[in-house]
């Protein structure tokens, strides 16, 4: 490869073109930090607080850490809400049948990994665009979750203690006063699954192999990747995601419903948007998510403290995906 | 030669950034002239033609259409001004008719006011269709239906449609040869020469040598943003050329074998077909160049896929190395060493939005990550810079986006992917189109360096001088069906061209 | 880039005029709902926004929007906030993780028409086992205690469950009372068409006058279908009596046209509401509520009284 010296120029010109179009998402999050400290001075930059906010986007991060797998490839999975709420259904209904939590969990999550492989046999092997393919499992597995709950919220006494308790436990780090400041536990999870779903996109041939699919799947195809196999499999992990997402909500609630998942699709697919425009090629990073989870957090977060109305509320956050979209799409178009 | 031109430019700049991409060039269009542009990919070419076309804003610039100053801010202002572009890239409206397609940028004629008045529509479509002498094709086709090279042809023919406007003056055509068959190119040559009879200017871009001989009268060459050279067409010579664009000079064109073949059979193909081609056979020695002629459409491409498993057989037998692969697909097909540059380089060979190592290791990654599962960025990015510099390749350095390339590095990145690891068996695919002649040169180089280390080479190409100096044998196939398999040597591009039509009841 | 933060900062801006509007010293409420979009609800919200308003109070409404999660989010950000007391209009037992860490700062949650459990100070509510006896009973006096019967419930939901047992107590105790049918409508579709299709193979089996007395339905939707039922066999004029639970308009408009359907009970959702914000006023001012449920009175709708509802 020849380089001299105009070329490095260039090199450094391009960098800090990169850097200016990429961060516009980060400097905005900085932004609404700096904004809630100054407006809620005492509660907010706490590190009671940020445990809180952690442990309210989890489930949220869950799903969209994992949605973010698809959607490197360009797909979308419009079925992790409902696949949320089956799992949590199906989780209950198993404790209510007396099983072990262990036996609950694992069969949740393993029907998360088959609508999973259904959603991926559709679109990879059937050949259904992922939006519609999807559509129409979110509808079957939303009429199974009614099906199999007889449409009423499991609770009570049929969810054990120990489930239930999981949510609301965590690692204690510290003295507040005279209350023990706990890790919680769904930020764990929601931090290992950021953690396991960053090494496979970012440090694996997998997730090298994913980017290509979706930079230009023919090409990747004509490349010697194998095309079918790796959808299929990407979208069994994002049925995994939902599952999981959707049992840490049955746990944080101690019942289960069989629509209470339903909100977290566009959550997720919102915040793995905003991730992308913190990408020079508008690719999704699990990063990048991470920024839009925290984002939609710490407003829903910030604005509850500020006391804002919660109809307003969500016409800010809505205004602010739309913004950082916007901006980032302005900022490509200019270069 | 003192005629007002009808286009004239002087001192046009333009800077990305920092870097100029356009520096103090000018450029005059008589009326009647054919003017060739010429230049390496990234010498302005296309910088000074978006400048005109309204779609890059100049620094700096005077334009003058007629002696009188203009300045086109957008391209609507082009196109009312006369200017029509004709570009390499095909973009038409596969469900909309032939005629639908011509008028695209024009007033549908109407009937009552807002009802379409088909008729009229398409008898003006076949009345400008007529002019440019491809009446055969059908206005009412859906453009679907018509073949990619007369696709081209109606792309070409829409920026002759004048629609309620005065006659366009001048015409700008970018590479318009790119995807033609020579049976096009030399209907749009009849096409080029009535223009001249009404008048008007023609701005000619191409990289072919031949012919900008055939079809300029004058010749401009471009290089680093800088005009480097004008002149008359018959006080110019192509070794003048190649000079004034690479800055080097260029003994020849294709470099010569210089080792000899191997008796080694690398591949053995027996009686193939696909839905697309059939009754193809032939074996290729260790370091032969096979290449593959045919007109558009008759199979080249098809064949090539088949060959790396990328359509499915319907029946006969591929051997590599005496071993027959029953289930070939592109991923075993890269495992077993073939290495395959298709046609497109942009919508199937690159991943424009990755870097240039990420696109260089693809194919390899299971070799070369640690176990089959964790990436080496370390080898990754050695590797790339290795087979990078064997391939010439100019850039910032392997984490470069490969978006940001220009079309003949682009190649080269294809090239490199293929070379990484020493394959048995290289499929090109025009390997050389849209590259400029310095790459040209480097492609062919390299094509010639794999084939002495007793690699079989497939290489299909419609620029017949390429495989008459490149390769051993030449398989000609024709609707899919391989009719013929010669000895390069000694054969002309006329009596090739011959073969590919069939019969030799045709003339060049 | 920096437009981003430019227009948060404005937005943010704009949202100051929400957020500061209210007196500091001023006790702070924030009142916490998956369901405000629900008629019910918010006659339960505004009455106590109403009654709040009177004691100048500072009232911070949250509407988590059907998200039960987002319900223990916001408790968590209100207890963070430190307010003075915390309203919630869910079922308690699903939102424990967020009751749990008010208790643990001591800030006092309030049940408004949410149900009865040991976090929440008090929940005030109607009582369901007295709203399905006045509907029975007046079924019993009606019929003279003698009589077929058609039961309409829906036991998959406690709170509708319990309405379904004091019916059934009632009935037993009349000897000549026989329920021909005790039916579980599909929801899904709101409870009027499946209640109707069910009841029209009632009166298919039972085609003779005097056959069936009355329709008692556990709420009002299926009184409703059943009303559409025997108006559409002809079979208006036979006397049967239906009786439905909740008040809600269509049933209000059923009882003032004066056909089958007598009665119906209605809530006093404003009344919960202001009986919420008087317990609240209780608490904060030192006293002890030791009753873990208070009771709002329930009125039952005739077409002797419906003008009063109707008018409202």
């Amino acid at each position: 490869m020849t380089t001299d010296a105009s070329i490095e120029q260039t090199a450094a010109r391009i960098q800090w073109g990169r850097l200016l179009r990429t961060s516009g998402t980060l400097i905005g999050f900085l932004a609404i930090i700096v904004f809630f400290t100054i407006n809620i001075p005492n509660t907010f930059l706490t590190v009671a607080n940020w445990l809180n906010i952690s442990q309210q986007v989890s489930m949220l991060a869950v799903i969209a850490f994992t949605m973010t797998i698809v959607m490197v490839m360009g797909d979308f999975d419009l079925s992790v809400g409902s696949m949320a709420s089956l799992a949590g259904i199906i989780a209950a209904l198993l404790f209510r049948d007396s099983q072990p939590v262990i036996v609950g969990v694992l069969v949740a999550l393993g029907v998360g990994l088959l609508g999973g492989l259904f959603n991926g046999v559709l679109v990879s092997y059937v050949g259904i665009m992922p939006f519609v393919a999807t559509l129409g499992t979110l509808t079957m597995f939303s009429g199974l979750a009614f099906l199999l709950s007889g449409g009423e919220t499991i609770f009570g006494r049929d969810i054990p203690a120990d489930f239930s308790g999981f949510a609301r436990g965590g690692i204690p780090v510290g003295m507040v006063g005279e209350r023990t400041l706990l890790f919680p536990n769904l930020t764990l999870i929601a931090l290992i699954v950021l953690a396991v779903v960053w090494a496979l996109l970012e440090q694996t041939t997998f997730g090298r192999r994913l980017y290509a699919i979706g930079g230009n799947a023919e090409a990747a195809l004509l490349g010697g990747v194998r095309v079918r196999l790796l959808r299929l499999i990407a979208f069994m992990l994002t049925g995994f995601g939902a599952a999981l997402g959707g049992l840490m909500y049955a746990s944080r609630v101690a019942s289960a419903n069989p629509t209470q998942g339903a909100g977290l699709m566009l959550d997720a697919i919102a915040a793995v948007f905003l991730g992308m425009t913190m990408s020079e090629e508008g690719e999704p990073h699990v990063l990048g998510t991470l920024i839009g989870v925290l984002i939609l957090g710490v407003l829903d977060n910030g604005l509850t403290q500020m006391r804002v109305d919660s109809y307003v509320r969500e016409i800010l956050i809505g205004a602010i995906i739309v913004a950082a979209v916007t901006s980032s799409s302005l900022a490509k178009r200019g270069r | 030669m003192s005629a007002t031109p009808l286009l004239s430019v002087r001192h046009a700049e333009k800077h990305f950034g920092g870097t100029p991409a356009l520096v103090d060039a000018a450029l005059d269009l008589l009326p009647g002239e054919v003017h060739a542009l010429m230049g390496e990919n990234g010498a302005g070419k296309s910088t000074l033609i978006k400048i005109l076309a309204g779609v890059v804003n100049p620094d700096r610039a005077e334009i003058a259409l007629s002696g009188q100053a203009v300045s086109i801010p957008n391209p609507q202002t082009a196109f009312d001004l006369g200017l029509r572009f004709i570009h390499q890239e095909l973009a038409v409206v596969p469900q909309l008719s032939v005629a639908e397609n011509l008028f695209l940028s024009h007033a549908y004629p109407r009937r009552a006011g807002f009802l379409v008045d088909w008729r009229r529509l398409n008898q003006s479509a076949k009345t400008v269709l007529d002019q440019l002498g491809i009446a055969h094709i059908d206005p009412r086709t859906r453009m679907a239906r018509v073949g990619t090279g007369d696709q081209m042809l109606v792309k070409i023919a829409s920026a002759f449609v004048t629609g309620d406007r005065q006659t366009p003056a001048v015409y700008i055509m970018d590479e318009p040869t790119a995807a033609l068959t020579s049976e096009e190119v030399t209907r749009l040559f009849g096409v080029i020469r009535e223009l001249k009879l009404q008048g008007c200017a023609v701005l000619y871009v191409s990289h072919r040598l031949e012919e900008i001989f055939q079809i300029a009268d004058r010749v401009t060459v471009m290089r680093d943003g800088c005009v480097v050279g004008s002149a008359l067409i018959n006080e110019t010579s192509s070794e003048k050329l190649i000079r004034q664009m690479t800055g080097r000079e260029l003994s020849q064109t294709f470099p010569a074998r210089e080792t000899p073949l191997d008796s080694h059979i690398v591949l053995a193909v027996r009686n193939l077909a696909t839905e697309y081609v059939c009754e193809v056979g032939f074996d290729l020695r260790a370091g032969e160049i096979l290449g593959l002629a045919g007109l558009a459409g008759a199979g080249c491409t098809e064949l090539l896929r088949a060959l790396v498993g990328a359509d499915p057989l319907r029946h006969g037998e591929i051997r590599l190395d005496g071993e027959t692969r029953a289930d070939l697909t592109p991923v075993s097909a890269w495992e077993r060493g073939f290495a395959y540059v298709p046609e497109e380089r942009r919508s199937q060979g690159l991943i424009l939005s990755r870097s240039i190592r990420d696109n260089i290791t693809l194919p390899h990654l299971q070799k070369i990550s640690r176990g089959g599962i964790l990436l080496d960025r370390r080898s990754e990015e050695q590797l790339s810079s290795v087979v990078g510099a064997s391939v010439r390749l100019k850039a910032i350095g392997p984490r470069q986006t490969v978006r940001e390339l220009s079309g003949g590095n682009q190649q080269k990145v294809m090239f490199a992917r293929a070379m990484s690891r020493t394959p048995r068996l290289l499929l090109l695919d025009e390997p050389t189109r849209g590259v400029d002649v310095g790459a040209k040169f480097d492609i062919y180089t390299l094509i010639r360096q794999v084939s002495a280390q007793s690699v079989g080479v497939v290489l299909a190409s419609s620029d017949l001088a390429e495989l008459l100096g490149l390769c051993d044998r030449i398989l000609i196939l024709r609707e899919g069906r391989q009719t013929a398999i010669v000895a390069a040597s000694g054969l002309s591009q006329h009596e090739l061209l011959t073969l590919c039509y069939g019969d030799g009841d045709r003339d060049d | 880039m920096r437009r981003l933060a430019v227009i948060a900062i404005v937005l943010c801006i704009v949202s100051i005029g929400f957020g500061t509007v209210a007196a500091q010293d001023a006790p702070s409420v924030a009142v916490i709902t998956p369901y405000l979009a629900q008629p019910g609800t918010q006659f339960l919200v505004e009455g106590f926004e109403a009654a709040a308003e009177d004691k100048g109070w500072n009232v911070n409404v949250i509407d988590t929007a059907g998200d039960v999660a987002a319900v223990i989010s916001r408790i968590e950000d209100m207890v963070n906030q430190g307010v003075d007391a915390l309203v919630i209009n869910v079922d308690p037992a699903q939102v424990e993780a967020g009751l749990q860490i008010a208790a643990d700062a001591s800030i006092p949650v309030f049940g408004m028409d949410a149900g009865s459990n040991p976090l929440l100070v008090t929940n005030v509510t109607s009582n369901g086992y007295a709203m399905a006896a006045e509907t029975a009973s007046y079924v019993v006096d009606r019929i003279g205690c003698a009589g077929r019967v058609v039961m309409f419930v829906f036991d998959p939901y406690p709170p509708v469950q319990k309405r379904g047992i004091i019916a059934d107590a009632i009935f037993a105790n009349c000897p000549d009372i026989e329920v021909i049918d005790r039916i579980t409508p599909d929801v899904n579709d709101g409870g009027i068409a499946d209640s109707r299709a069910q009841m029209e193979a009632v009166l298919a089996a039972n085609p003779n006058t005097g056959s069936i007395s009355a329709v008692w339905a556990a709420w009002d939707q299926p009184a409703l279908g059943a009303l559409q039922a025997i108006e559409a066999a002809g079979r208006e004029n036979e006397g049967i009596v239906i009786v439905g639970i909740d008040a809600n308009p269509q049933a209000l408009d059923a009882i003032a046209a004066g056909g089958n359907f007598e009665a119906s009970v209605a809530q006093d959702f404003s009344g919960i509401g202001a009986a919420t914000a008087s317990a609240v006023e209780r608490v904060l001012a030192g006293e002890t509520i030791t009753q873990s449920v208070i009771y709002v009175p329930t009125v039952l709708v005739t077409n002797a009284n419906v003008g009063d509802f109707l008018d409202n």
